[in-house]
């Protein structure tokens, strides 16, 4: 196991260092931040004064060398559009995001379990294809087009919930984590559901019947820990994909999220902040990948096993 | 094959029942509090989260909005409808000599944190908005990066001296936000203190801006005792938080947003044109940079794509400002008289098929995309090759200032100029002069007038700017005009408020009070 871990975290280590690199070099390939940030009259001495405060006339060699120099100590920097601590403004906002992607997931994994298990039990039943339709339609939808109707619908015209923003209850987790959830409810239940009629027509489910083990046993004993491996990758891929930033919700619905702060960085070229967000995300990723891994490695003997053997 | 399960539906279920009921209470980055429910709190939504608070940054549009005459004001107010300068921290300024300007600092002012208001804290503002290192945006937006001369001559005196006459400088210090002078000088500051009617009672970055009623206050205290600021990008959501009531106000809302019932349209100072590069051919000529100006259908632009909520445009500066010029008025589209022009320039060797790139901003204003795609089949009618580069607002500033980007041919830029300083120098300094920061080229003829108007007030002053805008017209031709834009600012019926033409830029707090009238 653990070989097996020290090879998993080599290798996806490697891309986390060209992730970083990659965002360093191509951010200060989309354009000079010293417009944005100075007033429209500015002279150039001001512009080669303000770039020369914040290192923008170093060659780009240079700049990723004081830059990784910084990362060493933990200073990623000060945000050229706030002021503040770039790292600071990132784990400021990434537990919020964290929070929306977790309470998702898991929602998504245990509906999917549920109807994708329950769409396989009889293939082709009324269930199955109602299941089907619906997972389908959902993994089609697209989240802006949700999200605003969500507001419309449940928020202005049946008063129901909030439209936006994070002040209150439970109430205001809903249309953000209903827009965020379709896409990968959808997705895992036709993942689930597939992966349960092949585990559901193997020849050890049928030993398992004739040996007189219940139903449930069968199905959740026997058949949905076969059906898990590609579950799981499919929901490790999706995690990632909402652990990178939820944008659309939290712009949508006003939510301090770390999707937003990337957005604006990218928006307003505030590199620091930018490569601070990519930084944490890519090294939850990371964590997340090595954690993955770790589930299958639990799930299936054979993954575990030395390359040798 | 595992002889035994785990129960993982059942953990699975146990850990989201708890994560939801542990996460419902709270979102990680905000704190449950004054959400502001209506009633003593003011709720005000905004397009984008103030990037920094700092007084001397207030000519930017996000901080101008929450800064300026609420938390920090001014020694002297412009009305933005009448265009007349008020008094407000000074109570009274004459000019001395044509380089000097003396300055009545109003006593009995105290800052929010306690300190006295004098001269000496209004020279120290100025100094460090227009004379330090700290590249403040208002210094170069309303300066020009021209030192000042300021001297204290006692606690309710201030003497400014400029290099050259400047007949329009109490204009200039409407900008510049009064600040204590303890106020850090090496760095901008983030949470200012001043003497307006409301002071930072807590931000929390990404989620809210709180205001409370600075109970010191020197002059009448506003109607609402708390304000709250809170930022959606979406128009929809904005316009969707009125109707439902989680907002009093809204900026920006977009027009399919916009309903009788839920916004007001007001004339926002902005006007669009497209700047023509006459450095390059085919623009380099003159009866092509007019017959694109020719070729544009303003009024049905402004019927089908602005619903209305704009005038078509004869010049960049609406009417309001100084050095308006009310005889010029927007030509009717005339695509044959534009189509004899070009044909007149190519028969005299342009280039007129050679690819213009017109380039545009998205979000820069509503159907921004539309009108680009309107200009594009416009300009093809009358014989002109035209593409449409969309960008965003970093890569469209390449194109805006100067140096211009090499390379690229000839370009047709969108741009949105709003004059919220209400004298057309601000005007004519960036986008007529030949060397100005926005402009493309210019004649020497013109910058002579520009040069001369500068130094006029009064009524000549008027005059000789509305003359430029028609010899720019006439001789130039740097510009073809779509529009004087409106705004839309989301408002519910419960407050009363009557925008007026630097609402965008700056929302008076203390001029909004409950449509019933009471005081909160």
């Amino acid at each position: 196991m653990i070989t097996f871990l020290r090879r998993r975290i080599v290798s996806s280590a490697i891309p986390l260092v060209f992730v970083v690199l990659g965002v360093f070099v191509l951010a200060r390939l989309t354009g000079d931040p010293v417009n944005l940030y100075l007033p429209l009259s500015a002279t150039a001495e001001q512009r080669a004064e303000f770039a020369a405060a914040h290192g923008f006339d170093q060659s780009i060699l240079a700049q990723l060398w004081d830059y990784l120099g910084q990362v060493v100590r933990l200073d990623f920097g000060e945000s050229l559009r706030t002021g503040q601590p770039a790292g600071e403004m990132v784990l400021t906002a990434f537990p919020a995001t964290l929070q929306l992607a977790a309470v998702t997931m898991l929602i998504a994994i245990v509906g999917a379990v549920l109807i994708g298990s329950l769409a396989a039990y009889r293939p082709n039943s009324l269930a199955d294809r109602v299941a089907s339709f619906l997972s389908m339609t959902a993994a089609s939808i697209p989240d802006f087009w949700f999200a605003i109707m969500g507001v419309l619908v449940f928020g202005v015209s049946l008063d129901l919930l909030p439209t936006s923003g994070v002040d209150g209850g439970a109430e205001v987790w809903v249309l953000p984590i209903a827009t965020l959830l379709i896409r990968p409810f959808g997705v895992l239940v036709q993942v689930v559901r597939g992966a349960m009629v092949s585990a559901l027509s193997a020849p050890y489910v049928k030993v398992a019947r004739s040996k007189g083990a219940s139903e449930k046993r069968v199905v959740f004993g026997h058949a949905l820990r076969n059906a898990t491996m590609p579950a799981l990758t499919v929901a490790g891929d999706l995690t990632i994909g909402l652990v990178n930033g939820a944008v659309v919700v939290e712009t949508i619905f006003g939510w301090p999220g770390i999707g937003k702060l990337m957005i604006d960085s990218i928006l307003q070229r505030d590199f620091a902040v930018l490569q601070a967000a990519v930084l944490l995300t890519a090294v939850t990723i990371f964590v997340l990948n090595i954690v993955i891994d770790i589930c299958y490695a639990l799930i299936d003997a054979r993954v575990r096993q030395p390359v040798a053997a | 094959m595992p002889s035994s399960a785990p129960p993982h539906g059942r953990g699975l279920v146990l850990a989201t029942a708890v994560l939801l009921a542990t996460s419902a209470c709270t979102v990680a980055n905000s704190e449950a509090g004054d959400a502001g429910a209506g009633g003593d709190t003011l709720r005000i939504v905004l397009a984008q989260e103030p990037p920094t608070l700092e007084p001397c940054e207030s000519s930017l549009t996000g901080t101008g909005m929450v800064v300026r005459s609420n938390i920090t004001e001014p020694l002297i107010e412009r009305d933005p409808t009448t265009g007349d300068l008020e008094p407000l921290l000074s109570t009274g300024w004459r000019q001395t000599s044509p380089t000097t300007w003396t300055f009545d600092i109003r006593s009995g002012v105290t800052f929010q944190d306690g300190q006295p208001f004098t001269a000496e804290d209004a020279a120290f503002t100025i100094d460090r908005a227009v004379n330090s290192d700290l590249m403040c945006n208002v210094d170069g937006y309303v300066f020009d990066d021209s030192p000042l001369g300021l001297h204290v001559d006692s606690p309710t005196k201030l003497t400014v001296t400029t290099e050259k006459p400047d007949p329009i400088l109490p204009l200039r210090l409407s900008f510049v936000e009064m600040v204590p002078r303890t106020t850090d000088t090496e760095e901008k500051v983030r949470e200012p203190v001043g003497t307006g009617p409301y002071a930072v009672a807590d931000w929390q970055t990404g989620v809210s801006i709180t205001l409370a009623r600075n109970d010191t206050y020197w002059g009448d205290a506003p109607a609402y005792p708390r304000v709250r600021y809170v930022w959606r990008s979406e128009s929809s959501v904005r316009a969707a938080m009125i109707a439902k009531g989680e907002a009093d106000m809204s900026t920006g809302l977009d027009p399919e947003d916009a309903t009788e019932e839920n916004s007001i349209a007001y004339p926002n100072n902005e006007t669009t044109a497209l700047r023509l590069d006459g450095t390059q051919a085919p623009l380099d000529d003159i009866r092509v940079r007019k017959a694109i100006g020719l070729a544009i259908d303003r009024q049905a632009i402004v019927d089908v794509l602005f619903d209305g909520n704009a005038e078509p445009a004869a010049q960049l500066i609406p009417d309001g400002v100084v050095g308006y010029n009310d005889a010029l008025k927007p030509e009717p589209a005339d695509l044959d008289a534009a189509r004899r022009l070009v044909q007149q320039a190519k028969d005299d060797g342009a280039p007129v098929d050679r690819e213009i790139t017109l380039v545009a901003r998205n979000g820069q204003f509503p159907r921004v995309a539309e009108t680009a795609e309107v200009l594009q089949y416009s300009l093809g009618q009358i014989g002109l090759n035209v593409k449409i580069l969309m960008t965003d607002t970093a890569a469209h500033l390449v194109y805006q200032l100067r140096p211009f980007p090499k390379d690229v041919g000839p370009v047709a830029l969108l741009i949105m100029h709003g004059n919220q300083a209400g004298d057309a120098a601000f005007t004519t300094s960036q986008y007529l002069r030949s060397d100005g920061p926005q402009s493309y080229f210019g004649t020497g003829a013109l910058d002579e007038k520009i040069s001369a108007a500068d130094q006029l007030s009064g009524d000549a002053r008027q005059q000789a700017f509305a003359d430029i805008f028609a010899y720019q017209n006439d001789n130039v031709a740097q510009f073809a005009y779509l529009a004087h834009m409106q705004g839309l600012m989301g408002i519910s019926p419960s407050v009363h408020y009557e925008p007026n033409p630097a609402t965008g830029d700056e929302l008076r707090l203390a001029e909004i009070r409950p449509a019933d009238g009471d005081a909160r």
